[in-house]
């Protein structure tokens, strides 16, 4: 009945992402909670330490020690690069002088644009004013463009000779290990490769701490689905630990964090962004990631989507489930009748509904079996995704009976690139 | 949530579209129909279970002994047999695709003779769509039962009362489904339970369960959005597409996103990153089959997610798979299996049922029967009137899709009485019984079908011979000959359809199958005729022994038990010699004994052992009638009897090949005791019990023995424990441990071409 499947297909038959973004066993013990406690934390503190509680004698060794500009920070994903990228403020004309041309071309180029190409993107929103990193003033810019211009990306750093830089180019997620090879031979360019995790979770202690402007980072919703009363909150994250980080990429990864240097990967998902970008492609033909949102904002998945009530004619009280909850995503579809009657907006919510329940879900189960109550939800997956956002904190705290908390932070999928690069400022 | 699939082409759904063609065998299919009542019915989205309580009439032979006052010893025969009728109780389970709901209502109105019966307990997605068709054609009322209870009773019953019920799959292992011994305790477990969603639901004890959580994404999801995919509108053609599919070129790898370094850091470089990541592009066109196999993939392993995550928040390791997304499909056992090892680590196995198709329907008729109690009873599978795993898969047996092929069917009857454990099991939870596993060993299956092949003709022969006064004798026997061979030949396609297969289940398949016929004891005027011979030479045999010292007794009293049960029509090769040469003696098989040291021999510790203190009770599982019970066994329990050891005498329940019954040992130990002093007082001081082992099995379960005979075990502190014959001390039990000294006697008989 079913073909014998060779081995290759055999490994990869089932499983999620389980390890999609699990730290290269160079460094088990980041798997294990606690293992990394006990190690060489120090050097790893520079990098997430504000610039206000640093002394003198410290900042004239961070003088010494700082790196080349410029300073990029690069996080490549299955699906979207991140780049962040610091722009100096604090020039002195003896350092304009100084400093080489196409160093001032790379600056000019990525602070007087919003947009690079046609898929470059510049968050201006997000950037962050007057920030002193390793000593020096500036603002933070935050820039993504597809994985799939990384050959235009690393052709670029060739034409413009970044590699005569001399500086390093910090990288992580899954693309600085696929692409190094091309960064080397394209651009001449060494890249050093940062285990995701740790870059996730060092960005995003660095970005609250640091603040959005003066404004905070983590915030919450309350009334989250009652469009009226709907109310975005600010929350004080300065005692974070412990909490769940759900970082909704392309696939999903759930790390428990237990102190800034103590976390493990409890779990991940293969049903992630890439999941509800892909199958609303297959089913709306729709192009973007924005244009799926746009549509699913605008449609019904009650049509496409199976309800309790559909089945029961109301609650089901027997098991204490309420009429308005899906009990089969996509259940209606089977028939001829009801799939005549749904548009590819209908379809699109429901595979939105789809994916974020499913994540809130796991993510309920996982704090349950770490016995944390306060769900940090990152990841592009959220970007202008009120939906997904409001429904995640919804479905927490109703499946909870108000025990978990959602929170979401401002910079939803640029963390990983932020902690490569504060790891950037401690090489040095 | 009760939703159910497709199967295939077959089905049609909805009432409009009922197949009203088929004509239904009445001895095939809904059998006993007559005396029918309690009737239930569980109807899915496309197919119907109906179950319905039974009585069978049952010949039985009855043995009895000759008045004692006068001149019985001038018989031949110690005892006469009487064929009696006796009334079983019986539960019949009929799954059959919804299209034939019509017919099959109809059939039943028109066998239905017992109108006693005013309600019919309903559960199921479906149950309501068919109320008033089954109220207008049957005349019952509809009594609605909530499904996830009905399902959580049916599943502790099947749980409870059939052996190898649960299975795990490993579609890559020789043998891809490995059933489980029954655990003595089955609380606490988790039923997930993937119909259109996914219900998972903690089930604590017989009436405590409790629904902990569910997913929207479940069978109803890979049917919609797979209909949405792939314009297939069928559910098994979704699961053949995805049988065909590559859900690597659909679905984001870890590869893809890692590159060749995947290697070099260890990473699992095959993992899905991202379900369906590589269709995020508008250009590019996919396959239906790679779609659906992506679709499958994401939907089983989000599945098995949950479900780990809840057992381990609940701390269960047992984790059972229900519904129409696994239901008889291969291809879904497979990728749940491997979703479970995945997000466990290893740690849980997912665990499948034989009868989950019929789970509901049992607990909707338990909710229906609770007057009747069975819950009181032990119940036990008829293989002779059940279908057997994957009966109806199109894949699996195509030869068996003809008219009646796509009904499948479950009976159970029920047993006298209950049974447990021996009490004496060194681990009873992983006491295994059998001691080749055939559905492992493919040569020692293939010899052994072969063998019971071969003694058919035979058997039935035997059969027809033992009603000589019996019209229809001839015509039964055929039929059984013809129902015993079918499921041989079914065994040798699917040797797992009933559990793991083993020389006790080939067996206990033939007794059904006789009973099935009434031949209730084939072998009744063999052993009466036997016995008849062996008592007359008891009195000289004892003599003998009497005359012996007690090195030498001891030596010809195991030397006796051995040669007694060389007397074994069981075995094929004794069968033909005991056919020709009917004079064959207990003096002759003594001289064909093999010296010793024999295959396996602990004579000497035996006899160390006996020199030091008595036991305080031996139980003594009996074998053969004729010579082996009455020369070998009693000798031996006289024995153990003057050394101040008690005996229990087990003997079956019910007949099987020349074993010894329960109620033929009454009558043979009676005579024995009037011609024998120590057999008589110890009778009547009941230092010598005779108990019945609930079975009528020429094997041994010890973990299904009668009640009675594990509390007398427990009462009599029973020390040691004697098994004697090849079914039960080496077919079974050859590897079993118990608590206290066991010995284990057989003679094994191959035939010298």
């Amino acid at each position: 009945m079913e073909p014998l499947q060779n081995g290759g297909e055999k490994a990869g038959g089932g499983g999620g992402s389980e390890r999609k973004k699990q730290p290269p066993p160079r460094r088990p013990s980041s798997g294990n909670g606690g293992a990394e406690s006990s190690g060489p934390a120090a050097p790893r503190e520079r990098g997430g330490s504000s610039s206000g509680s640093v002394t003198r004698q410290r900042l004239d060794s961070l003088r010494k020690s700082r790196p080349l500009f410029p300073w990029f920070g690069l996080d490549i994903g299955g699906t979207l690069v991140k780049l962040v990228y610091f722009e100096q403020k604090d020039i002195t004309a003896e350092e304009e002088e100084e400093e080489v041309e196409n160093l001032k071309s790379i600056r000019k180029y990525l602070t007087s644009n919003v947009a690079y190409g046609s898929t470059g993107i510049r968050d201006v929103h997000l950037e962050l004013k007057d920030l002193t990193l390793c000593g020096r003033k500036g603002n933070l810019h935050f820039i993504r463009f597809p994985t799939h211009d990384m050959p235009a990306f690393i052709q670029m750093g060739s034409e413009k000779h970044f590699s005569s830089l001399h500086t390093s180019l910090c990288a992580t997620g899954g693309g600085a290990y696929k692409f190094e090879q091309d960064f080397r031979t394209v651009s001449d360019l060494q890249l050093c490769k940062l285990d995701e995790l740790d870059c996730l979770i060092k960005g995003v202690l660095y970005i609250d701490s640091v603040g959005f402007n003066g404004h905070s980072e983590c915030y919450y919703f309350v009334h989250p689905t009652d469009p009226e009363r709907c109310l975005k909150l600010p929350f004080n994250l300065e005692n974070p630990y412990p909490l769940l980080l759900v970082n909704i990429g392309s696939g999903v990864s759930i790390l428990a964090v237990y102190s800034k240097d103590n976390y493990k990967r409890v779990t991940g998902t293969s049903l992630g962004g890439g999941t509800f970008y892909g199958l609303c492609c297959l089913l709306t033909g729709c192009s973007t990631f924005e244009e799926a949102l746009e549509m699913a904002s605008r449609g019904d998945s009650t049509k496409v989507d199976k309800l309790v009530r559909d089945i029961y004619g109301g609650d089901y009280e027997r098991f204490g489930l309420p009429g308005w909850a899906v009990a089969s995503s996509f259940g209606n579809m089977m028939s001829k009748e009801k799939q005549e009657s749904v548009s590819k907006e209908d379809l699109a919510r429901a595979t939105l509904i789809t994916i974020t329940n499913n994540i809130g879900s796991i993510a309920r189960m996982c704090a349950l079996n770490e016995n944390i109550n306060r769900v940090v939800f990152v990841g592009n997956f959220l970007r202008i995704n009120t939906i997904s956002m409001r429904l995640l904190a919804y479905a927490l705290d109703y499946w909870s009976k108000g025990q978990l908390k959602a929170l979401f932070l401002e910079h939803e999928g640029y963390f990983g690139a932020v902690g490569a690069l504060l790891e950037l400022l401690n090489l040095a | 949530m009760a939703e159910r699939g497709g199967r295939g082409g077959r089905s049609r759904s909805g009432d409009s579209n009922l197949d009203k063609s088929i004509t239904l065998p009445p001895d095939e299919i809904f059998r006993n129909l007559e005396n029918a009542k309690r009737f239930a019915i569980d109807i899915g989205g496309s197919l119907t279970k109906l179950a319905y309580y039974s009585t069978v009439q049952h010949k039985v032979a009855r043995v009895r002994s000759f008045d004692q006052s006068g001149k019985d010893m001038e018989h031949e025969s110690p005892y006469e047999i009487s064929v009696q009728e006796e009334i079983t109780a019986r539960l019949h389970f009929i799954k059959f695709e919804n299209t034939y709901i019509e017919t099959c209502l109809d059939f039943i109105k028109a066998h239905l003779v017992n109108t006693e019966t005013k309600v019919i307990k309903s559960t199921g997605g479906g149950a309501y769509k068919f109320k008033e068709l089954i109220e207008k054609k049957l005349g019952l009322k509809v009594d609605k039962e909530d499904v996830m209870t009905c399902l959580i009773k049916g599943c502790n019953f099947v749980l409870k009362n059939i052996p190898h019920e649960v299975f795990v799959y490993q579609k890559d292992s020789d043998t891809e489904f490995r059933f489980q011994t029954n655990h003595p305790n089955i609380f606490p477990y988790l039923l997930v339970n993937i119909g259109s969603g996914v219900s998972i639901v903690k089930v604590e004890t017989e009436d405590k369960f409790e629904w902990i959580g569910g997913s929207s994404i479940g069978g109803g999801t890979f049917w919609g959005l797979g209909t949405l995919l792939t314009k297939t509108k069928k559910f098994d053609e979704l699961l053949q597409l995805a049988s065909k599919g590559q859900h690597t070129n659909v679905d984001m790898l870890v590869k893809d996103v890692y590159g060749g370094a995947c290697l070099t850091l260890g990473l699992s470089g095959n993992l899905i990153a991202s379900s369906f990541g590589k269709s995020a592009t508008a250009d590019k066109e996919f396959s239906k089959e790679d779609m659906a196999k992506s679709l499958l993939h994401m939907i089983s392993n989000d599945i098995g997610q949950l479900a780990c995550l809840y057992a381990k928040l609940h701390n269960l390791d047992k984790i059972y798979f229900g519904g129409f997304f696994i239901r008889g499909h291969p291809v879904t056992m497979r990728t749940i299996s491997y979703s479970i090892n995945f997000f466990s680590k290893g740690e849980v196995q997912a665990l499948f049922l034989r009868h989950e198709g019929y789970l509901g329907a049992i607990g909707a008729f338990l909710k229906g029967a609770e007057q009747d109690n069975p819950n009181q009873y032990s119940w036990g599978e008829n293989y002779a009137g059940s279908s057997g795993l994957m009966s109806t898969s199109p894949d699996l047996c195509p030869m068996q899709r003809a008219r009646s092929g796509t009904f499948d069917m479950f009976e159970m009857d029920r047993l006298e009485r209950p049974l447990v454990n021996l009490p004496l099991l060194k681990d009873p939870s992983t006491y295994i019984p059998d001691t080749v596993d055939l559905t492992d060993d493919a040569m020692a299956r293939k010899y052994w079908l072969t063998c019971f092949e071969e003694a058919l003709d035979g058997v039935a022969k035997r059969a027809a011979a033992s009603q000589p006064d019996s019209v229809d004798a001839a015509e039964r026997a055929e039929k059984f000959q013809q129902k015993y061979w079918d499921k041989l030949q079914s065994l040798r396609q699917q040797p797992f359809a009933y559990g793991t297969l083993t020389v006790r289940s080939l067996l206990d398949t033939r007794e059904h199958c006789l009973n099935e016929f009434n031949f209730p004891d084939p072998y009744s005027k063999v052993k009466q005729k036997e016995n008849g011979i062996a008592l007359k030479c008891f009195q000289s045999v004892i003599e003998t022994l009497d005359s012996l010292g007690w090195e030498e007794r001891q030596f010809a009293l195991v030397k006796g038990l051995l040669a007694g049960n060389v007397f074994d029509w069981g075995a094929k090769a004794v069968s033909d010699v005991l056919e020709s040469e009917p004079q064959f003696g207990f003096e002759e098989a003594k001289e064909k004994l093999q010296e010793r040291p024999w295959l396996e021999d602990s004579y000497n510790e035996w006899i160390e052992r006996l020199k030091g203190p008595p036991h305080k009770c031996a139980l003594i599982f009996a074998d053969n009638s004729g010579i082996d019970i009455i020369l070998g066994v009693f000798p031996f329990v006289r024995e153990l009897l003057s050394r101040g050891t008690e005996v229990i005498l087990a003997c079956n329940s019910g007949p099987a090949l020349n074993d010894v019954t329960y109620s033929e040992s009454l009558i043979v130990a009676e005579r024995i005791a009037s011609m024998d002093q120590i057999i008589q007082s110890a009778l009547r001081e009941e230092r010598l019990l005779l108990v019945q082992t609930g079975s009528s099995s020429p094997c041994l379960d010890l973990s299904r023995l009668d009640k009675g005979l594990a509390t007398l075990v427990r009462e009599r502190k029973t020390d040691l424990v004697i098994i004697e014959g090849m079914g039960r001390a080496i077919n079974t039990n050859y590897y079993a441990a118990l608590k206290c000294e066991t010995l284990k006697l057989a003679v094994i008989i191959f035939k010298c071409q």
